[in-house]
């Protein structure tokens, strides 16, 4: 199945920019997320390489053939929108039977095909039910079978989850990705969901104001992060704000406004430059600091960058995520495991720490961070 | 089967598509807009006759006085439709009782009588003309008022179900929000649903005005019947008395300047109603609670309610049936020659002028709904509407000038008229298609396009479905629009006869009795057409 390449699309609405020089390259066979904030183009990417948005320059490349001026119908990629669109005056059989019967296939491979696919998505009990009848799964799992009926082999996916209950959104993720795999087709998936694109995707592609900002496997985009803005979108970060004091081979120190000395990973950014440095809220420990008692008036203290005070701490199930205040730096999060809830309450001292090697070290852009981590 | 094939392939070019809407365009330019108002034009090319009128006082006085009647009639009767339109929208969309479905087709049986019967309905009903053996009521009308009662009839179906579509999209959650914050039902509907009823509230005012403004035969034949025919005009009564009365070159310049004062006024009108419903703030920073909890509740809500039905019973219903009766009397002498061949004409007409209109009327209604938003959109949109408000009677004179300067003869006759009908049934059926297409997700047919299907094919198979029972609705609407028409057929040709013209001309020479059963017969013919009509679709249904 293709393999698709996106070379400089560009396309604005009204002077807006909804892809500013967007590339991409789509192995064939891939399951490729695109990720992004709300407005960030995802969906104009999509509409793009199936044809339903003309780009104002740029090409498509379908295994290297330019189709950027072939009409939307012969692209064989086929677009499953968020709300499924099943069209409703038909069954379901009949919505499968769509692409069959325009195309006029032979009529009885047509109803095997179709016979198949509906069964390949267990929706054989439901086969005369109109859409209006269907849950949300059922209804997504009949836009999947009629998208898979169509002898297309791209599939393109517009946050295909987004309208289900959350606790099927989680169940479907799997199920979606194994039905697409196993039918060998190159798919395209748009989300603003960061959990599900780790879980779903090969490789994630993060899109920031119609430009790729990063893509990798998601180990890769979540771990190494080549933008404060990723650090941040996949997976939350802290971030703060320095200068580069020394760097060594083990790691590089960076100064806080506030005087304290920080340890981040190697970098080849020269000292003095001024820098973020980005640790995940899962990476980032809050050791609890001793108060001297009768017994052991001078406690051991734990090591760390500097100290703050619990401030909060949200339990979230599996987790708790306990946010400190810290002077001069603002909050700072850490994610733990939920046995550790009873450990801490507000306003007890902590000191913050991390392994060096977890955080991350960028120059700050011109614009300066806080419009780097802008979500919109 | 093979010309589909070819227009699905066609239609898969984006080249081919935009020639095509041009196409569509142009012809919608060429046939529709222009000839409507070409009237205005030939005001300045013949401006010497029309000087002329100016300085005959007499005849002055009459266009004035005819222009007078005909809109404040026009004025009068639209507000008299919103006041008593808007608490039977409200019965029709929010209450559930029995035989709510029989009233609704009640309703609309106005509609499918042409109005040419209703004038000769109505008087029957109101007074006791000469010549005429039923007892009416027997109460002695002004002219003027008679004419209210008459369009009040034909007008208040347009008035209630333009009021109950809007209405319908309001959820009532608005209201009941409201009310739990103990606001009274009268007070929660008049803050928080009525300003969210404006649209609904300028077509339904547009609609009515406009068909008040333009009807002629059922008009002509009341003030007829009254004897007041020559003495007492509206603005489509005087043009087709002049034309009939001293021919259309004699009185050229006297058509002209009325035609044109007619709709220009018409369209200064629709521009001022328009802005003045928008910007219409209704009193919502005070509340009067203990008023809104009287009218509110016990009695009050069902008085309502009763005086709409009564209202629609005495002043629609029974008027618009009172031609029945005659089926008590001895059947009078018919000529079923002439009656059929003008319901053949009729027929023939109607029919082309609504597959002309679905076909053409498609693409622009599609254009509108999915571009409304853009400049080009929003001109079309209100190109459709000119149509519309123009007065059929000065439209079709227009018209009729257009043509007579290309060619001249008598002989395209029916090809004017039909051209004529096409003209102002085409905003009929092409809002009713547009508020449908509005109402559809576009990703239906994105997603279709993407699953191979040709633009058309997503069309045909995709949209069409779904929005299939508003291009019927539309076309019922505009075929039996074109069945009543008279004022239109009349200012085209002198030759065609359509079933209206043919009734009118009974009516002119006193013969009553025919009239009404030639009438009789007409609806007899119009119901089994619409229930044929309704039949062969729902059998194609169920094969699809």
């Amino acid at each position: 199945m293709p393999e698709i390449i996106l070379d400089g699309l560009r396309k604005s609405f009204g002077g807006c920019p909804a892809a500013d020089g967007l590339s991409l390259k789509v192995n064939d066979g891939e399951y490729l997320c695109i990720l992004g904030p709300t407005g960030s183009g995802k969906t104009t990417c999509l509409r793009m390489i199936c044809g339903l948005t003309k780009p104002d320059s740029g090409r498509v490349l379908f295994d290297g053939t330019d189709v950027t001026d072939v009409p939307v119908s012969e692209r064989k990629a086929t677009m499953l929108s968020q709300a499924y669109s099943l069209f409703p005056p038909k069954t379901v059989y009949e919505n499968v039977m769509f692409s069959p019967q325009i195309k006029e296939w032979d009529e009885e491979t047509s109803k095997q095909l179709v016979k198949s696919m509906i069964k390949m998505v267990h929706m054989e009990n439901k086969a005369n039910s109109y859409p209006r009848e269907l849950s949300g799964g059922q209804q997504q799992r009949t836009a999947l079978a009629r998208a898979l009926a169509s002898d297309s082999d791209i599939l393109l996916l517009d946050e295909p989850l987004r309208a289900l209950d959350a606790r099927l959104r989680l169940e479907l993720r799997q199920e979606l990705r194994s039905l697409v795999k196993d039918m060998g087709l190159t798919a395209i998936h748009v989300t603003h969901d960061q959990d599900e694109a780790l879980e779903m995707a090969d490789r994630i592609a993060v899109i920031r104001k119609g430009r790729i900002v990063q893509i990798g496997t998601p180990m890769e985009v979540f771990q190494n992060p080549r933008t404060p803005f990723v650090a941040n979108f996949v997976g939350r970060s802290n971030i703060f704000i320095g200068k580069i004091s020394s760097v060594c081979e083990a790691f590089t120190e960076v100064m806080l406004g506030n005087g304290s000395l920080i340890r981040a990973r190697r970098t080849d950014i020269p000292a003095g430059t001024d820098v973020a440095v980005a640790i995940k809220i899962g990476s980032t420990r809050i050791p609890i600091v001793e108060k001297p008692t009768e017994e052991r008036p001078e406690p051991e203290q734990p090591q760390g960058f500097f100290r703050g005070r619990v401030e909060r701490i949200l339990y979230e199930g599996a987790t708790v995520t306990i946010e400190v205040d810290v002077k001069d730096v603002g909050l700072v999060s850490s994610k733990l495991p939920n046995r550790r809830y009873d450990d801490y309450k507000a306003g007890d001292e902590v000191t913050v720490t991390w392994i060096p090697d977890k955080a991350n070290v960028f120059e700050i852009s011109p614009d300066g961070i806080d419009e780097e981590l802008r979500l919109d | 089967m093979s010309v589909f094939k070819w227009i699905n392939k066609v239609s898969n070019n984006e080249r081919s598509r935009k020639a095509w809407f041009s196409f569509v365009c142009l012809v919608f330019v060429v046939l529709i807009v222009v000839p409507s108002i070409f009237v205005i034009l030939k005001m300045l090319t013949e401006w010497g006759v029309v000087s002329e009128v100016f300085r005959d006082s007499v005849m002055m006085s009459t266009i004035t006085g005819a222009l007078r009647n005909s809109f404040s009639i026009a004025g009068i009767v639209t507000v008299i439709d919103v006041a008593v339109g808007v608490p039977m929208a409200w019965m029709m969309v929010r209450k559930q009782f029995r035989g709510k479905k029989y009233l609704d087709t009640l309703m609309d049986m106005p509609l499918a009588f042409p109005t040419a019967v209703l004038g000769i309905s109505v008087v029957m009903f109101w007074g006791a003309p000469e010549g005429i053996s039923i007892p009416g009521l027997g109460i002695v009308v002004s002219p003027y008022v008679m004419l209210v009662l008459l369009h009040i009839i034909f007008t208040y179906p347009y008035m209630v179900r333009s009021l109950s579509a809007i209405l319908e999209q309001i959820e009532p959650n608005y209201e009941t929000a409201a009310m739990t914050l103990s606001a009274s039902r009268f007070t929660a509907v008049r803050t928080i649903t009525l300003p969210l009823f404006r649209a609904g509230l300028v077509t339904g005012t547009i609609l009515c005005f406009a068909r008040s403004l333009s009807e002629t035969g059922g008009t002509f034949i009341a003030l007829q019947m009254m004897g007041v025919g020559s003495v007492f005009f509206t603005g489509p009564t005087f043009i087709a008395y002049m034309k009939a009365e001293y021919g259309v070159d004699a009185a050229m310049g006297s058509m002209i300047l009325i035609s044109v004062l007619m709709i220009i006024l018409a369209l200064i009108l629709l521009v001022v109603v328009k802005l003045l419903i928008m910007r219409f703030k209704i009193p919502m920073k005070r509340v009067w609670p203990d008023f809104g909890r009287f009218v509110s509740r016990g009695a009050m809500p069902k008085l309502k309610d009763t005086v709409s039905v009564i209202f629609l019973a005495v002043i629609v219903l029974i008027p618009t049936f009172y031609i029945f009766t005659y089926l008590t009397q001895p059947m009078a002498e018919i000529d079923f020659g002439s009656l059929l061949y003008s319901t053949g004409i009729s027929f023939l007409i109607a029919g082309v002028a609504v597959v002309f209109n679905i076909v053409f009327g498609i693409p622009i209604a599609l254009y509108i709904a999915r571009k409304r938003h853009t400049t080009s959109g929003k001109i079309l949109d209100s190109l459709v509407n000119v149509p519309l408000i123009i007065p059929t009677t000065a439209l079709g004179f227009s018209l009729a000038l257009f043509w007579g300067s290309i060619y001249a003869g008598d002989s395209i006759g029916l090809l004017m008229v039909i051209l004529g009908h096409i003209a102002f049934t085409f905003p009929l059926v092409v809002r009713n298609i547009t508020g449908a297409v509005e109402e559809v997700d576009v990703s239906y047919e994105e997603v279709a396009i993407t699953l191979g299907a040709k633009p058309f094919q997503a069309f045909s198979k995709v949209l069409m479905p779904i929005i299939k029972s508003s291009i019927i609705a539309g076309a019922i609407l505009a075929f039996t629009r074109s069945l009543g028409e008279t004022g239109a057929t009349v200012a085209i040709s002198d030759s065609v006869k359509t079933v209206p013209v043919y009734i009118m001309e009974l009516i002119k020479a006193d013969n009553y009795p025919e009239a009404a059963f030639c009438s009789i017969i007409l609806i007899a013919i119009c119901f089994m057409f619409m229930f044929a009509l309704r039949m062969i679709i729902n059998r194609g249904d169920r094969r699809a």
